[in-house]
């Protein structure tokens, strides 16, 4: 495959950065959207020219440290995939393709395609933990929890804490990340403890952090890796006003 | 804890505005089913807003009520919309929208729409500046005419005779459709009343309701202006 590749460049945060084109003329379709890029980057480097810096590493769909915001969605238009699960061949020849940071205020460039994300660590460090000592793991059945909640907090933990609902939503507003995080400790019996003072904790360094306000594009959700859902969002809006409420 | 120390928080911002929104929401209902009794009649419609006007104290109460309403939902629209244009800096060369629509995009544009159409009907039929010619007449009822009260029948046919005044009335409503199409499942959301069964029913409710008060309040102005209601006057 031939593709036509617009990708941003910027040399740190206070650069003005644009959008560069390179031509890549051998694509294979079995190769990922970053092999692709690899292989970019061997040319690059053969002709003497600054690689491009951007973000990897498990590659197999699971740690969310891949981004980029492929022809205007985070991940590339792919349902439910991240860009380092994304594979050329679902681009066709001749395509061009715009290659551009996750934008976030809060998601500073670094480097070219490189953003950084810390801010979500930071508030993991608010409350997005257990701080009771729950020993080692118990008869499975000792904890009888519902099916329903344990499964919909299975589907919120599955959040990898990428960014793309950040970079998606018109607003920046964390509230998908920051809501699958909240939701999978309330659903559970040993998230009870802390709920209402971790609620407060994460949404108030959501808030410190400079992300936006939702109002409920939904970009998030449809730009999900691991098509969390916006159901959460409403969750954490209750747990978050009950906390504000009771919680002092 | 000031009375405005909620702007400092997305979510309890976000709750103002949907908690103002359901009470606007119920008013532009209300409003809407009340009018309609236009194209009843006179009669009909006089008692109706005779009705009104009988409350006195209570429907100063309620204008009040709506008018805090309201404010506070302009200024946390103002914070929301300064707040999420800081956090997106460098826009993207490229954008794809999925979910999001043109409603939801333009929410401010929309409001501010409303609100100078707000003004503008308030000064027509409230406050009767905008035109004095249609304000102030009477209509003497009951037997042999012995009752007098305003004719509020009057002032809105005369006034929707109007072509100008009549499309400005249509322009306004279709804003207010176009951000209750957005609004009205959104506000479900953001109070939490969401989830994988329900909220595909609220959103196709929110489309059917904006769709209704497009209907009802464009109903007005153009069978009027058109003559066919209240052609004799
Ligand atoms: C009768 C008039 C109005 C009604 C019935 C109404 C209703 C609503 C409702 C129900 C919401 C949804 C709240 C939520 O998502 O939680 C909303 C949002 C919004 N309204 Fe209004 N509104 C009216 C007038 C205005 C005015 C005058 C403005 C303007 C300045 C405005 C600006 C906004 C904005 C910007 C939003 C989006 C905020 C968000 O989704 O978080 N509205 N409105
Ligand atoms: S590199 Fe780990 S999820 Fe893509």
């Amino acid at each position: 495959m031939k593709l036509t590749l617009h990708i941003w460049r910027q040399k740190d945060a206070n650069d003005k950065g644009i959008l560069e084109t390179h031509i890549a003329d051998d694509v294979s379709e079995d190769m990922s959207f970053l092999e692709m890029l690899d292989v970019l980057n061997e040319d690059l480097i053969l002709q003497d020219k600054e690689p491009v810096t951007f973000d990897h590493d498990c590659r197999e769909g699971i740690c969310g440290t891949c981004s980029l915001t492929i022809n205007g969605r985070p991940h590339g238009h792919e349902k439910a995939t991240t860009t380092c699960q994304l594979h050329m061949r679902k681009f066709t020849d001749g395509e061009e393709i715009f290659i551009e940071p996750f934008r976030a205020k809060a998601f500073p460039v670094i480097k070219d395609l490189v953003v950084d994300r810390s801010p979500f660590e930071r508030i993991m460090q608010a409350g997005g933990f257990i701080s009771i000592h729950t020993g080692a793991a118990q008869d499975a059945n000792a904890l009888p929890i519902s099916k329903i909640n344990a499964e919909l907090a299975m589907d919120a933990a599955a959040c990898i804490g990428c960014g793309a609902c950040v970079a998606a939503c018109p607003n920046g507003a964390a509230m998908l990340f920051v809501s699958a995080k909240v939701s999978q400790f309330a659903l559970l019996p040993q998230g009870q403890p802390e709920r209402q003072k971790r609620a407060l904790a994460m949404v108030n360094k959501m808030d410190a952090e400079g992300f936006g306000a939702c109002t409920n594009h939904y970009e998030c959700e449809a730009s999900c890796p691991k098509e969390v859902s916006v159901r959460f969002i409403a969750k954490l809006n209750r747990e978050f006003l009950g906390a504000s409420l009771f919680e002092h | 804890m000031g009375l405005f120390s909620y702007l400092k928080s997305t979510i309890l911002s976000k709750i103002v505005m949907a908690g103002t929104g359901v009470i606007l929401v119920l008013f532009v209902f209300g409003h809407m089913v009340g009018n309609l009794q236009i194209l009843i009649g006179r009669e009909v419609f006089n008692t109706y807003a005779h009705f009104l006007q009988s409350l006195g104290e209570l429907l100063w109460l309620v204008r009040i009520f709506l008018f805090i309403c309201l404010i506070l939902h302009i200024i946390t629209a103002i914070r929301l919309y300064f707040l999420n244009k800081s956090t997106k800096p460098a826009k993207y060369q490229v954008k794809a929208y999925v979910r999001s629509t043109l409603s939801s995009r333009t929410m401010i544009y929309g409001g501010i729409a409303i609100f100078l159409f707000l003004v503008y009907h308030l000064l027509h039929f409230t406050a009767g500046v905008a035109d004095s010619s249609i304000y102030g007449h009477v209509e003497r009822y009951g037997p042999l005419g012995i009752f007098e009260r305003q004719d509020a029948y009057y002032m809105v046919i005369a006034g929707f005779r109007s072509v100008p005044v009549s499309l400005i009335y249509i322009v306004g409503v279709i804003f207010l459709a176009m951000h209750l199409n957005h609004s009205v499942q959104s506000m479900f959301q953001t109070l939490s009343i969401a989830g994988p069964r329900l909220t595909p029913v609220i959103v196709r409710f929110s489309r059917i309701f904006a769709f209704i008060v497009a209907t009802g309040y464009i109903l007005m102005p153009l069978t009027i202006m058109l003559g066919i209601v209240g052609g004799g006057l």
